[in-house]
């Protein structure tokens, strides 16, 4: 008997009226680097979920121990916090519809076996590259993390799936120094795939931004047209939006975006989905961590609200069917809908385009602090770290420490004025470099 | 722990070096965490977990390996120190040097009165349930969320310098989130306290009118309007003296980030990094802040003082960093977990006090704000350049000496080695802080951390907000 099946029957054994289990184990290699490699390590890591009903009273425990005495003991706590919790009224079963679906490109053979040589290879060229481009710049900073994980799930009704995936994520930041002025650059990218990150495109953009931020300075404030590039719109998106169109926040009345649905919330331009399918996408899988098979989504189609992203529990709740969109964020965690691959459809205008349309604006390139914007009411705030002043259609000097605010909600029904082709990641979030009418620049 | 894992790892620290490992040491760590959750009046989910594992750091011609594994056999065990031996053996540079550090032997616990592991399930979702059910004061609270975070972490160090070295402490805290609407505004604050100690805390604090109070400021805060962009005098609370500090002042006194040059503290030791009446300690015991009196390589954390009178006068560091600098260890090398390397962390970082009351600090200001953090989302920092922006809570203005109308929406932002030489008047009242909801967060790695300050005045301030 596996140590799942071994889980299930304790807990139906202890009282339990289902039982659910997620288990996990996965390596990591990850490798931190500056001018050289700083730090190399693997991480196995293995560990499990329970999660028990005892009619409508729910519990989970999870241990990283993976023996049978663990294991036995992990159910009947499980049990235990399960009798003393209040029945929750909404709660009817755990997912039973198991399945998958025709997703591709979620697992890379050749990240799994990567030798660690080819690794220390590739970074020392990340750094060649970068010290190459300028000599005033010095890589401070970078990151790389590959991950391959297999998970496994299985209920109590006799259901069970598995699935392999990989990942791989880098991070760079570089600096640059001249006499008294200093400047910075940061790029990122994410992927299912050794063959997904362009790590000398990579390099090149965090020198070049360290080099041209050398004489950033702050501007004065003001309301101007802004242009935000791909991936930082990308976050933002992801920042705002992931709440709101998650049922959960919905169904407790903490998302703004409640009692929308069918309604104009965006002007037509504007269409947003989830794809827990897309092919190659950072979190594409054929099922979720329920064990439910993914899907495309259409939250937002040409400006109406169409729907809301779902677990079980939160379909059931109001007798619909799961989006495919429960995630675990570590495996002790209990599921929670979030989106898959939140995708801003793109368009066709570049974005030399939106610059050359542009008499007087700002193109950002880099923000910090764009997480601390206000999914509830909709307020974006970003310091911005790498900015350009646009005049007369073209790129002028580069611009930062300055904050751009504005209100979401309101953007989507007019202020994005032009949505572009050029669709990025960062993370699951995917977006194209987009236009705004006019945000709020406080300034120096 | 039981002797056969002391033993075990023993003989793994051992069997490193026979393979030709010049230093070794071995992390066993158990980690109990539970957290209750409730949200609007229902309990969401109570969940309860352990963690344990063990993480080899090996040096090698020079040169560092590291891995680790949660797989407690001795076949889990000898795979991951294989591991580290071959990290250590593809990498071809010199980079794993550590500073000399007197070899420390001790058993340290907490001490508490009641272990909140012992307390029954029962009695823990009532205390969280009955102050989540105070939080709805009036129609206008449309959610309120409220956790209570228990934790014990049991640490073991053991290096082939002869240091051996156990840490057994504890975290318990409840935090708090109301969403108020007011005429079509929504606003949420979230606030949480947590402290050191056994569940006796829990049981000394009125957590009813704790969560009411948010659902007042939330409301508050949904019906005002948010502080016109600018420039301003402010006046900073301690939560917010010590946000600042870690964040954006801190981070960059942390020595790895100094020697790799990002840090804007970089070649300023021994120059005036703010105003003269500045002074900030990182400390590994202090009232109120998170208890750490060894760091995750054996070295004892006392009293590091990093800025005297407005004058830098040393980094943080851990061994490898020491090294660099030649000077002593700060015992500041802190790993998340057993599945991370130790990197130079803060600890407990705060402001010393001065003299000033509150009542002082605000009186000769003709417009100002108030900045508070009790509310405040968090903030960002890009210690390169030493320029930050956090959201903070719903604040006040200073209108005239006084405290006038709540702003929402509140931002700050700007330059820290300008914001602190532009510190006027330090208050009297130190409050320190930690958390047992989160911690914080440098390269992946996410520790518990304290910190605090008196009340400050600013005289330029960017504040943001719409």
């Amino acid at each position: 008997m596996s140590l799942a099946e071994l889980a299930i029957k304790k807990a139906l054994s202890k009282g339990a009226t289902e039982a659910e289990i997620y288990v996990q184990r996965r390596k990591t290699v990850q490798v931190e680097f500056a001018e050289e490699i700083e730090s190399f390590k693997t991480i196995e890591s293995l560990g499990m979920a329970l999660m028990v009903a005892l009619g409508k009273k729910i519990a989970m425990y999870s241990t990283s121990v993976l023996d049978e005495d663990e294991v036995s003991e992990a159910a009947e706590r499980a049990v235990k916090i399960a009798r003393v919790s209040k029945e929750d009224p909404h709660w009817r079963h755990v997912n039973r519809k198991f399945g998958r679906a025709s997703a591709e490109g979620y697992y890379d053979e050749k990240l799994k076996d990567l030798e660690y040589e080819e690794i220390i290879e590739t970074l020392t060229s990340v750094v060649k590259w970068m010290k190459d481009y300028d000599r005033r710049v010095v890589p401070t900073r970078g990151i790389l993390s590959i991950s391959t994980s297999k998970i496994l799930i299985a209920n109590s009704y006799g259901d069970e799936c598995e699935r392999k995936e990989t990942n791989i994520a880098v991070w760079v930041r570089a600096k640059a120094e001249e006499a008294d002025m200093k400047g910075t650059g940061t790029e990122h990218q994410e992927s299912r795939f050794w063959k997904g990150i362009n790590f000398q495109d990579l390099a090149l953009r965090t020198a070049e931004k360290a080099v041209k931020f050398l004489r950033a300075k702050p501007m004065p404030g003001g309301k101007l047209p802004v242009i935000i590039r791909n991936q930082v719109f990308a976050d933002i998106l992801g920042v705002i939006l992931s709440g709101p169109i998650n049922a959960d926040w919905v169904q407790k009345g903490r998302s703004p975006l409640s009692n929308k649905l069918g309604s104009q919330i965006a002007l037509d331009n504007v269409t947003i989905f989830d794809d827990g399918t897309m092919g190659g996408g950072w979190r594409t899988r054929p099922f979720d961590d329920e064990g439910h098979p993914t899907q495309r989504t259409a939250i937002i189609e040409k400006g109406i609200l169409k729907s809301y992203l779902y677990d079980t529990y939160t379909a059931l709740k109001e007798g619909l069917e799961s989006t495919g969109n429960a995630f675990r964020r570590r495996y002790w965690m209990p599921p929670q809908p979030s989106p898959s691959n939140l995708i801003l459809k793109p368009r066709r205008a570049s974005p030399e385009e939106m610059i050359r349309e542009t008499r007087k604006g700002i193109y950002i390139e880099g923000t910090i602090g764009e997480w601390l914007s206000n999914p509830v009411s909709g307020n974006i705030n970003a310091t911005v770290t790498h900015g350009y002043l646009v005049e007369n259609g073209e790129i002028k000097k580069p611009v930062k420490g300055v904050i751009i605010s504005g209100n979401f909600y309101e953007l989507l029904k007019g202020g994005i004025e032009i949505i572009g082709e050029d669709l990025r990641n960062s993370g699951g979030n995917y977006s194209p470099t987009v236009k705004i009418a006019e945000l709020t620049i406080a300034g120096k | 722990m039981s002797q056969e894992i002391r033993s075990e790892l023993r003989k793994l620290v051992e069997r490193g070096i026979e393979s030709g490992a010049s230093y070794a040491d071995a992390r066993y760590q158990c980690h109990d965490y539970e957290l209750i959750t409730v949200e609007n009046k229902i309990l969401k989910s109570y969940s309860s977990r352990r963690l344990s594992g063990v993480g080899i750091r090996i040096i090698m011609n020079g040169a560092l390996g590291y891995a680790s594994t949660s797989d407690l056999t001795r076949t889990g065990l000898e795979r991951a120190l294989n591991n580290a031996i071959k990290i250590a053996r593809s990498m071809k540079i010199e980079k794993g040097g550590l500073c000399e550090s007197r070899v420390n032997k001790s058993d340290v616990k907490l001490s508490v009165k009641m272990d909140p592991f012992e307390v029954s399930p029962e009695e823990k979702v009532s205390i969280t349930m009955d102050a989540n059910k105070a939080a709805w004061i009036s129609d206008e609270i449309k959610s309120a969320i409220t956790r209570l975070g228990l934790s014990k972490d049991f640490r073991y160090f053991i290096s082939s310098e002869g240091a051996e070295l156990s840490v057994k402490t504890y975290l318990i805290g409840l935090g708090h989130e109301s969403v108020a609407k007011v005429n079509g505004v929504m606003e949420r604050v979230p606030y949480s306290e947590s402290m050191c100690a056994g569940f006796e805390f829990i049981k000394s604090k009125d957590w009813n009118s704790f969560a009411s109070d948010i659902s007042e400021l939330a409301i508050k805060a949904a019906g005002s309007k948010t502080p016109p962009p600018g420039t301003y005098t402010v006046v900073v609370d301690p939560r917010v003296v010590g946000l600042l500090l870690h964040e954006a002042f801190g981070h960059a006194s942390e020595g790895d980030l100094v020697s790799s040059g990002e840090s804007v503290l970089h070649g300023k030791l021994g120059k005036q990094v703010a105003s003269e009446l500045v002074t900030i300690i990182d400390e590994g015991t202090v009232e109120g802040g998170y208890f750490y009196p060894f760091d995750d390589e054996g070295v004892k954390k006392e009293r590091t003082v990093v800025v005297k009178d407005g004058i830098l006068k040393g980094y943080l560091h851990d061994r490898k960093s020491a090294l660099q600098f030649e000077v002593e260890p700060t015992g500041n090398g802190r790993a998340q977990d057993f599945e991370n390397q130790p990197i130079v962390r803060q600890t407990n970082y705060y402001m010393q006090p001065r003299d000033y009351e509150f009542e002082e600090l605000i009186e000769d200001i003709e417009f100002g704000i108030y900045v508070r953090g009790k509310g405040a989302t968090g903030g960002q920092v890009e210690v390169g350049m030493g320029t930050f922006t956090f959201g903070v809570g719903p604040s006040k203005i200073i209108r005239k000496g006084e405290l006038v109308e709540t702003v929402r929406g509140v931002v700050i932002s700007g330059m820290i080695l300008e914001t602190l030489k532009t510190i006027d008047a330090v208050g009297k009242d130190l409050r320190m802080r930690t958390s047992v909801f989160g911690g914080c967060g440098k390269m992946g790695q996410t520790v518990p951390v304290g910190f605090g300050g008196p009340h400050i005045r600013v005289l330029k301030m960017t504040v943001g907000g719409r």
